[in-house]
């Protein structure tokens, strides 16, 4: 987020795509309802109905995949009636004009076709975004797991840079992340291309630095997203694969095609508190703590980073996920010896720029947002005020693009797949718990009314859901929360997975798959 | 008689929520929101309030395991450390450290996500290392 | 205080002492030890409010016979009688500190919130229910009106039980709001209104209007409003005044004066 969470209250204008706020995020969602009543507008866009679009000023429900268009659609107003923040784009951005050259092509009958929302909506949702300033945006997976995503998010900040929401208190771009600590295993330079604090490994001052640090040469060549590991797999480039804190076997799209990655390996290794899918293909399994069991920092959505702190002794013989690492390096004969997790944090101040101010005694309670500098700085509530980490805002022209895989003859409905409230990622540790299991213990498959009619499907029946992938089985839920055509997957539950289903053709830039769109048909169990 | 509070921050979305772990006599009993937190002031989503369920479950993971005879069973952290250790050189020696992919996590710590990709840099000498962030 | 719990830790009186000390900058509930005396000068009462009684209740549950001293403020002391009443803690094992909870001075008026009440957002004015209204003024919104406000406010709900599982006098082992015959699980917000109004009912001859449930709210739904509701019809049906007192059980109220049968209209 370049913003934090409290400001979300304040905000005047709170625009949310592609995030099920209420149900994935719910202490954000808190901040759009209090907002909310407080007298913010409320734009919601989803291609299903979710519990926010009840309470927003404007809620369309696009047809799948078709952001680009609906933000383009949105900015094409926007210029139209001259809302735009003249001044910032001016003063702080670049590269308007093929910009605008390209937004004026999308116009509200072009881009009501496209998307499906009516012309009225699109002028009601620009005008609201436009003129409540600040304007915060809140998106999540919605918006990235597509073949465009990275059009996706360039395009939101396109808007927000058109408007002049980027860089202050309350407005700003703010990706909600879904997982406690994906902020920080991407800050801390888990990923292909980067070390920590995002320094590229293909910089040469930035490999002597580490390589000076670590007292070892270093690899200059980027390596492997998680796709490209995939691939590599089947190719037998890829021989032996080390999975930490992570369940591929349900998380990873086209589950066939990546169990018979697995399979070609040689070697598999599995760290986790539970036994996934994806350890029961482990050659060696190591059982690591929880965390009620360990100490250490997680960094959140709002880039703060937080001490956890441990609670109970390990549970059976395990060990922490730091304890596993430092005992496999010194094996492999590279010395690690940390006497405890702040041993390590020391030495990531030490190389990570965001980071250099901080230390567990002044973390405290609270955290600390980054970047902080230095011992005195205070931390940084939101990004970009002055100007940006770039310097000058970047416009980009943008096309809209089909999804890879659109509805036909054969596979006639859209399939989406995300999260239900209960339940968390894989599954792996909310169907562990007694109270989240019984709130829901099994997959299901959200379905129209209509479609359920001409189908012959009641409620709670079995159906036979198939994309060119893969078929599961699983239970109906008739829904007036999809529309017709559309039908709606949750990923949680192993015994119906989605990502047996879904399509692993991905952005060709962030690598990430398509799991919101995809082509399926449906006909009720035999 | 041990009774004691811990402050914590929930391990399941990105929102980062702070935490009170309860715990009894060595075991943690309960979870409740920290009213002062800046972030959740005192409140929690149904999976926060039940935080510690999946922490005490039978279902967890006890011991590290090795495959023999094509099954997992339980194994001696040496025993474990010693087979992934001589697996890796075997492979990293004869297809060279590219061959070998690591996937880091979004659900530990900094530090310990610092040690994989450092592992991986270091130790194995790739850059082939990601995590669940695009999944 | 200080030297109260420093004094009843060494002489036994009580085992543990359950208060606040400062972590960090927060106040939180802390256990005090006979182990660790030299801490009982850390003892606060802090400007947060946690459920001391439901902690003891836990506590008390595995360590029967335990002496347990704590903290209480007006709120506290009534959740304490509701779990004496219905046997869930045993009198006798527990000591309280008393503290003066609320900065006003009307103290004499039942609302036991120190905390300075929010001032409710325009919206929530208009649309919703004001938190802070009583029951009187809250039933002369028309009646169309009236269920819209409710209806908004309870649309909110992100089914955290949050409200159920701060609350210091919830402590059925089954519970209603999981029953799956009464209320479907598996999608937010949680059937409306039946959710809430299941756990309205439950709360009549129970609730004492310690305000946690509202404090707990992510959504910052008026609960306190419907629990007040349910509380003064057992008062004018039953005249059992929930909490007040251990004199009146709940076990023995349906004298014979009272029948079930219905009244005529």
């Amino acid at each position: 987020m370049t913003n934090s969470i409290a400001e979300i209250e304040d905000s005047a204008c709170i625009f949310i795509t592609g995030s099920n706020t209420s149900a994935c995020h719910p202490l954000i969602a808190r901040r759009v309802f209090r907002a909310k009543e407080k007298g913010a507008k409320l734009i919601v866009a989803d291609p299903r109905n979710i519990q926010l679009s009840r309470f927003a000023d404007v809620a369309v429900t696009q047809r799948l995949g078709s952001d680009v268009a609906m933000l383009n659609g949105l900015m094409h107003i926007i210029l139209k009636n001259d809302w735009h923040d003249k001044r910032y784009i001016e003063e702080r951005c670049e590269e308007f004009d093929a910009f605008r050259a390209v937004v004026e092509t999308y116009t509200p009958d072009k881009v009501e076709a496209i998307t499906d929302i009516a012309q009225a909506d699109l002028e009601k949702m620009a005008e609201l975004y436009a003129t409540n300033s600040p304007a915060s945006i809140l998106y999540a997976m919605g918006i990235t797991q597509h073949t465009t995503g990275v059009d996706n998010v360039k395009s939101i900040c396109n808007l927000a840079m058109l408007c002049g929401n980027v860089g202050v208190k309350s407005g700003g771009v703010n990706p909600l992340r879904g997982q406690n600590n994906v902020q920080g295993a991407c800050d801390m330079g888990g990923l292909p291309n980067v070390f920590p604090a995002y320094q590229p490994v293909t910089v040469e001052a930035n490999n002597e630095k580490f390589a000076k640090a670590w007292g070892k040469a270093l690899p200059g060549k980027i390596g492997y997203t998680i796709t490209d590991m995939v691939r590599a797999m089947i190719d037998g480039k890829l021989k032996a694969l080390y999975v930490v804190g992570e369940n591929p076997m349900l998380s990873d799209p086209d589950q066939h095609h990546l169990v018979k990655a697995l399979e070609k390996l040689d070697l598999l290794i599995c760290q986790d508190i539970f036994f996934t899918e994806t350890a029961e293909k482990a050659d060696v399994v190591f059982a690591a703590v929880s965390v009620a069991e360990k100490d250490g920092t997680y960094t959140n959505t709002e880039r703060r980073c937080m001490k956890v702190n441990k609670a109970i002794d390990p549970i059976g013989n395990t060990l922490d996920d730091w304890q596993i690492i430092s005992k496999l390096s010194t094996a492999m004969g590279y010395e690690m010896n940390y006497a405890d997790p702040e041993a390590i944090f020391k030495e990531i101040t030490t190389v990570t720029p965001s980071y250099a101010g901080m230390t567990y005694g002044r973390m405290g309670l609270n955290g600390l947002q980054w970047p902080c500098p230095n011992t005195e700085h205070p931390g940084t509530q939101f990004l970009h005020a002055a100007q940006f980490t770039r310097g000058k805002g970047l416009f980009h022209a943008i096309e809209y693009l089909d999804p890879a895989e659109m509805p036909d003859g054969e596979y006639p409905y859209f399939l989406t797949t995300g999260r239900m409230f209960a339940h968390y990622h894989t599954g792996t540790m909310t169907r562990a718990s007694e109270h989240l299991d019984a709130e829901q213990k099994t997959g299901y498959v959200e379905i129209h009314p209509e479609d359920a009619a001409n189908l012959s499907v009641n409620d709670g029946d079995t159906v036979k859901l198939a994309t060119r992938r893969g078929e599961i089985e699983v239970p109906a839920r008739i829904s007036n929360k999809v529309k017709p055509g559309l039908l709606f997957v949750p990923f949680h539950f192993a015994e119906n997975s989605a990502n047996i289903l879904t399509n692993s053709a991905f952005d060709p830039v962030a690598k990430i798959p398509e799991y919101k769109v995809c082509a399926a048909k449906i006909e009720k169990a035999a | 008689m041990d009774f004691k509070i811990i402050p914590s921050v929930c391990s399941y979305c990105g929102t980062g929520c702070g935490v009170l772990f309860q715990v009894m006599d060595g075991r943690l009993v309960d979870t409740l929101p920290m009213k002062t937190h800046p972030v959740n002031e005192g409140k929690l989503c149904i999976k926060g309030w039940n935080l510690h369920e999946h922490v005490v479950s039978d279902k967890r993971l006890t011991s590290p395991m090795l495959k023999k005879n094509g099954h997992l069973q339980e194994a001696s952290w040496d025993d474990a450390i010693q087979t992934a250790v001589e697996k890796l050189k075997a492979i990293i020696e004869a297809h060279g450290p590219d061959s070998v992919g690591v996937l880091a996590s979004a659900k530990i710590t900094n530090e310990e996500n610092y040690l994989v990709q450092k592992f991986a840099r270091a130790v194995i000498g790739t850059n082939n290392v990601d995590h669940c962030a695009r999944l | 205080m200080q030297e109260q719990v420093r004094e009843w830790l060494e002489q036994g009186k009580v085992d543990i002492f359950l208060g606040y000390k400062k972590i960090q900058g927060h106040p939180l509930p802390h256990c005090f030890t006979r182990d660790n005396l030299d801490e009982t000068d850390d003892l606060i009462v802090g400007n947060a409010r946690y459920s001391l009684e439901k902690m003891a209740t836990k506590i008390a549950t595995e360590h029967k016979e335990l002496k347990i001293g704590l903290l209480v403020r007006d709120c506290n002391q009534r959740a304490l009688n509701v779990l004496y009443v219905w046997n869930q803690l045993r009198p006798d094992n527990i000591e309280t500190i008393s503290v003066n909870c609320c900065p006003s001075k009307l103290k004499e008026h039942g609302d036991c919130s120190y905390l300075e009440p929010e001032k409710a957002a325009p919206l929530k004015m208009m649309i919703g229910i004001d938190n802070n209204m009583d029951v009187k003024a809250a039933e002369e919104f028309g009646q169309e009106d009236r269920y819209k406000r409710w209806m908004y406010e309870l649309q909110k709900c992100l089914k955290c039980y949050g409200c159920r599982d701060i609350c210091p006098v919830c402590f059925c082992k089954e519970c209603s709001l999981e029953h799956t015959d009464l209320i479907a699980t598996g999608s937010v917000p949680p059937e409306v209104p039946i959710f809430h109004l299941v756990r309205a009912v439950h709360m009549g001859g129970r609730c004492i209007d310690c305000g946690l449930c509202e404090d707990a709210c992510p959504v910052d739904i008026p609960l306190r409003l419907l629990y007040r509701k349910v509380n003064d019809i057992v008062s004018d049906v039953f005249d059992y005044k929930t909490g007040t007192s251990v004199d009146q059980s709940p076990f023995n109220m349906l004298g014979e004066e009272v029948t079930l049968e219905p009244k005529p209209i």
